[in-house]
């Protein structure tokens, strides 16, 4: 299942991001903090690149935290895997955030695509290299130019199908089609079950 | 139970990117809570999301957040496993749901009242000191002030006609006040006189803005959310408008010189 690469179940016997989970939602702080510890510097990553302004990307993401320890229980593992559901919570929070403060205008609108296309060994700021990393980028690369395009922007711009077909002045009908078409693919490419 | 709609099963890719909004999104949550199917879906979707974020180069967040946030926790209810096994999914309901969109609503979510935790007690103790000299030097203004007059001329939000205010406000046999943390950073401490129909705000540590925003506080009762005023990261000021007791006051984040009406959650609110 995608995540679970890097959800460091088993290593060094640490426990599973799993395990902390179920413990937070018992209310042992301890655990949360190592969840926190373990996860943060991927939510905080993502929530940056997508919100940009650095102070909004911290109060993001502490809201996210907030969110996971009010809601642990609510973690389903057979769902999915517990970034995977980390990440979901972090990227609506982003980008509600961006639709509410209009940030899109004060941001450098390209930044997503381009950051896509660079090679992560490029960008200082990246701290570990995982195996499912390197299948997303391989899997991204399949995807033709015009489907990564209409992803790079939905999912780290924050922006939505219509303001994606107005800022590429394509029809709206073509924006979902790429976009679902993309995701379809990356869906195959990656092994997901759905 | 109905086949969903196959034009709203289609855009399971893109609720899963966040990319729906307004009616679109609206309805296709409907369908969502009524159909396991495109629950299943929108799970497989989200998998390849969450692929996309972990795409992203990690980044390690300043040391304050982890702080601050556990600072937060004793204010936060948790839920039960039993509430979680009846409500629905993790992701669709969880943070929406608990996100009244309606500002004054919004505004009216109760802040989370100051933090005991070890962590705190430095900022904390540090923010009353900032705030007893402030009042102090406000209060050597006042003795040279023959009574107080509210609004004299001296112009400006931490000029001497405010300064007496705040003196004032600070003297008054109904004062009242409230310290709060503010997410993201710093707190925020309200002094009120209902007696006065006055209230200040004094904010330390919040974080910089930068030229293109500033932090605007509301006076929020049932008519909604008015505009009280701006206030800088480390400043404090007298609120514009008349305070009656029951309000809340609320401080946003807005573009630069305010909003007439707040375009962000609040970052701080107070229940007087």
């Amino acid at each position: 299942m995608l995540g679970r690469v890097s959800d460091g179940e088993g290593s060094s016997g640490e426990p599973s991001i799993d395990v902390l989970f179920a413990r937070t939602a018992a209310g042992d702080r301890a655990a949360f903090g190592e969840l926190y510890d373990r996860t943060a510097p991927r939510v905080f990553g993502l929530v940056r690149r997508i919100l940009v302004d650095a102070a909004q990307a911290e109060e993001v993401t502490q809201d996210v935290f907030l969110e996971v320890w009010q809601q642990a229980a609510r973690f389903d593992a057979s769902r999915g895997a517990a970034v995977a559901w980390l990440l979901t919570i972090a990227h609506r929070r982003a980008v509600d955030r961006v639709r509410s403060a209009q940030a899109s205008a004060e941001r450098d609108l390209r930044a997503g695509i381009r950051e896509l296309a660079t090679p992560a060994e490029d960008v200082e700021e990246r701290v570990e290299l995982s195996v499912e990393h390197e299948r997303v980028s391989a899997a991204l690369g399949e995807l033709s130019e015009a489907q990564r395009t209409a992803l790079a922007m939905a999912y780290y711009e924050g922006k939505s199908q219509s303001e994606i077909a107005d800022a590429l002045e394509l029809p709206l009908g073509t924006v979902k089609t790429r976009m679902r078409d993309g995701m379809i693919r990356l869906r195959h490419l990656l092994g997901v079950t759905s | 139970m109905t086949e969903p709609d196959e034009e709203l099963r289609a855009l399971a890719a893109a609720y899963a990117l966040d990319a729906l909004e307004g009616e679109e999104l609206r309805r296709f949550e409907a369908e969502l809570a009524r159909s396991p199917e495109l629950r299943a879906e929108v799970d497989g979707f989200r998998a390849v999301a969450a692929g996309l974020g972990a795409e992203t180069p990690e980044l390690a967040p300043p040391p304050s957040l982890k702080a601050g946030l556990f600072a937060r926790l004793d204010e936060t209810p948790q839920l039960s496993p039993a509430d979680a096994e009846s409500a629905a999914g993790p992701a669709e309901a969880a943070p929406s749901a608990a996100e009244p969109t309606e500002p004054a609503a919004r505004l009216r979510t109760p802040a989370e009242p100051a933090a005991s935790a070890p962590g705190d007690e430095l900022a904390a103790r540090r923010g009353r000191r900032r705030l007893v000299t402030t009042l102090a030097a406000a209060a050597s203004v006042a003795i040279l002030a023959i009574g107080v007059v509210i609004g004299i001329g001296w112009s400006g939000p931490n000029g001497w006609g405010a300064q007496r205010e705040l003196a004032a406000l600070e003297a008054a046999p109904d004062a009242q006040r409230q310290t709060v943390e503010v997410s993201g950073g710093g707190e925020v401490t309200v002094l009120w006189s209902a007696e006065l129909g006055r209230s200040a705000v004094m904010a330390d540590g919040l974080p910089e803005l930068g030229a293109s925003h500033d932090y605007e506080l509301w006076y929020i009762d049932e008519a909604g959310p008015a505009p009280a005023g701006l206030v800088g990261a480390n400043s404090w000021r007298v609120l514009e408008g008349d305070f009656v007791d029951g309000m809340v006051v609320g401080l946003t984040v807005e573009p630069a010189g305010g909003s007439e009406q707040p375009t962000t959650e609040p970052i701080a609110a107070v229940q007087t």
